[in-house]
């Protein structure tokens, strides 16, 4: 199977089927992304800008890296910036964690505890670029390295970065008092 | 033992996008591609730029981010047509859609409206009676081949109140069917109801608000001089564009066949995506036919497809500003979408197929699947 590099060099010869199929490979990828920093319905809308942004510059593409995911998230962040500069302060989404559904671990721990407003207050309290990549690391699966690729970074940033933002918030007390408890739930039905 | 890293990963659950978002957004790298000279425009441009814009700033494929040299607005690019293919036996020959459309554009004064009419009228007229499907939803698969590559589906569900669903397969489904999983009150309400108001007799209404559900700035239902302002600022908006990218030439002025070849791009798409979208429910599909019926750009034959009776009904390059070509088939009795195929210079074919079933939202829920036919149960 063709790399993601090689379609994109195919794609600067004209091979417009060949830029489609690198689209088809992350397409999901790139939409859960948006989607976890802008909500699904400006994630929607997005999208498509994504990819006409990602096709006028893929000349820019370093061929070295087989996996253009990493180039595409940042991409997406390019346009994700724009679209948080052109909306009301009313409308923004107050904090990316607020998108995440689904899952409240401190159910079995403590009903009366917000899990989801813990940290969402600890990652708020983190540096923009910590935050970045952080979440590029915990919810895209990407290495380190491959978040500094995304942010445009030497890889021992991201690998400082993403040291400081997983120190501070195992540092925050809320966050520390969560993984407390739940370890020791764990550790009580052993 | 749990970190703050286990922490953090296990937020990343979010709500997937819509199968129909990925293939807008898919769209417009098409249209895209398709149009190097495309320009891209500062996000807030359009938004921003005082136009007396009918609609919210709701965007579709073409508009609002990115405008094509001299369009003013952006076109709906024939790409954003997915389309099939389902062409054996032709019989017959094309008939222009519109000939008794209450916008039409076509067709002599001489003709009776009886005897021109549009086999999408007649058609539309007898899908209540050919309607004899039980149930209170649909699942539509849609199986899509990009250039030859191997073809993606997704299954969805549509339920007559107005809840959406879908999966990655169809044994998906029923566990998909939660309050949790329900994807309805999406961006293609606005075409479903558009689509159910011409079914229900008042097409003209129905005409202008299908268009204008594409955000623009046509000034379609104003009067001449409130018109003619508007696309005075459109033609001034396309020159600053012009300085500002240091395009070379001109850029065409707004005239009222380049507003009427714009409005059909917007009706067609719009009207396709609410047939896509619901084509389970009956009242969509007669509205549609209804709607696509006062195109001048499209014509229909009839034709057989695999031993059915089919119409294929063709956007040809007028209704894509002079570029590309959709083709559609229906089955003839009841309008289902069979298929459609879409073509654009420099662009990969997109073929899609349909296939929808008439089901029980309970009983789906419960388990029991509609027997689909080969292929389509992946």
């Amino acid at each position: 199977m063709a790399s993601d590099a090689e379609l994109i060099g195919r794609s600067l010869g004209g091979d417009g089927d060949a830029f489609m199929e690198v689209i088809l490979r992350h397409e999901a990828a790139v939409g859960s992304y948006l989607a976890r920093r802008a909500g699904r319905e400006a994630a929607e809308d997005l999208l498509g800008d994504v990819w006409v942004a990602a096709f006028e510059s893929r000349r820019s593409y370093d061929q070295s890296y087989s996996d253009a995911r990493p180039w595409l998230y940042g991409v997406a962040l390019n346009r994700l910036r724009r679209h948080w500069r052109s909306q009301p302060a009313e409308d923004l989404v107050p904090d990316v964690t607020s998108l995440a559904t689904g899952w409240d671990p401190w159910s079995s721990v403590d009903d009366g505890v917000d899990t989801r407003a813990v940290l969402r207050g600890a990652l708020a309290k983190l540096r923009p670029e910590e935050r970045e990549v952080l979440t590029l690391v915990a919810w895209e699966d990407l290495t380190a390295a491959d978040a500094a690729r995304t942010l445009g970074m030497p890889a021992g940033t991201a690998r400082r970065l993403l040291h400081q933002a997983r120190k501070a918030l195992r540092s925050a007390p809320d966050v520390a008092a969560l993984l407390k408890d739940l370890n020791s739930v764990k550790e009580a039905h052993r | 033992m749990t970190d703050e890293m286990d922490l953090v990963s296990k937020l990343k659950d979010v709500e997937s996008l819509r199968p129909e978002a990925y293939e807008r957004a898919r769209n417009a790298l098409r249209a895209a591609m398709a149009d190097p000279g495309t320009l891209r425009v500062k996000e807030t441009a359009v938004q921003d730029n005082g136009f007396s814009s009918r609609r919210d700033g709701r965007r579709r494929v073409g508009t609002g981010g990115k405008v094509g040299i001299g369009a003013g607005i952006g076109v709906a690019a024939a790409a954003a047509a997915i389309a099939l293919v389902a062409t054996s036996g032709t019989t017959g020959s094309a008939v222009p859609a519109a000939a008794a459309g209450s916008g039409a554009t076509t067709g002599t004064a001489s003709r009776s409206p009886a005897a021109t009419q549009s086999p999408l009228v007649t058609l539309a007229a007898s899908i209540k009676a050919n309607d004899h499907t039980a149930g209170d939803a649909s699942v539509v698969i849609q199986s899509q081949r990009i250039g030859g590559k191997t073809p993606a589906a997704v299954y969805q569900v549509f339920a007559d109140d107005g809840a959406v669903y879908s999966a990655g397969s169809l044994s998906g489904l029923p566990a998909a069917i939660t309050p949790a999983g329900n994807q309805g009150g999406n961006s293609y309400d606005a075409d479903l109801k558009v689509a159910i108001l011409a079914a229900n007799g008042n097409l003209a209404k129905a005409r202008t608000e299908m268009i204008d559900n594409t955000s623009n700035n046509l000034g379609i239902g104003l009067s001449p001089a409130a018109q003619k302002a508007d696309w005075a600022k459109i033609d001034q908006a396309d020159k600053e564009l012009y300085k500002e990218k240091d395009a070379k030439g001109t850029p065409p002025k707004m005239t009222a066949q380049r507003a009427q070849e714009l409005a059909d791009n917007y009706l067609w798409t719009n009207s396709f995506i609410a047939l896509s979208t619901d084509n389970g429910n009956p009242l969509v599909r007669e509205g549609v036919l209804r709607l696509l019926s006062t195109i001048s750009g499209v014509s229909v034959a009839h034709t057989t497809t695999g031993g059915k009776a089919t119409l294929t009904i063709t956007a040809g390059p007028e209704v894509f500003t002079g570029d590309g070509s959709q083709v559609v088939v229906i089955d003839a009795n009841t309008g289902t979408l069979l298929s459609s195929v879409s073509n654009s210079t420099g662009i990969a074919q997109s073929v899609t197929t349909y296939q929808v079933y008439r089901v029980s939202l309970a009983a789906l829920k419960a388990g029991k699947l509609p027997s689909v036919t080969d292929g389509a149960s992946a």
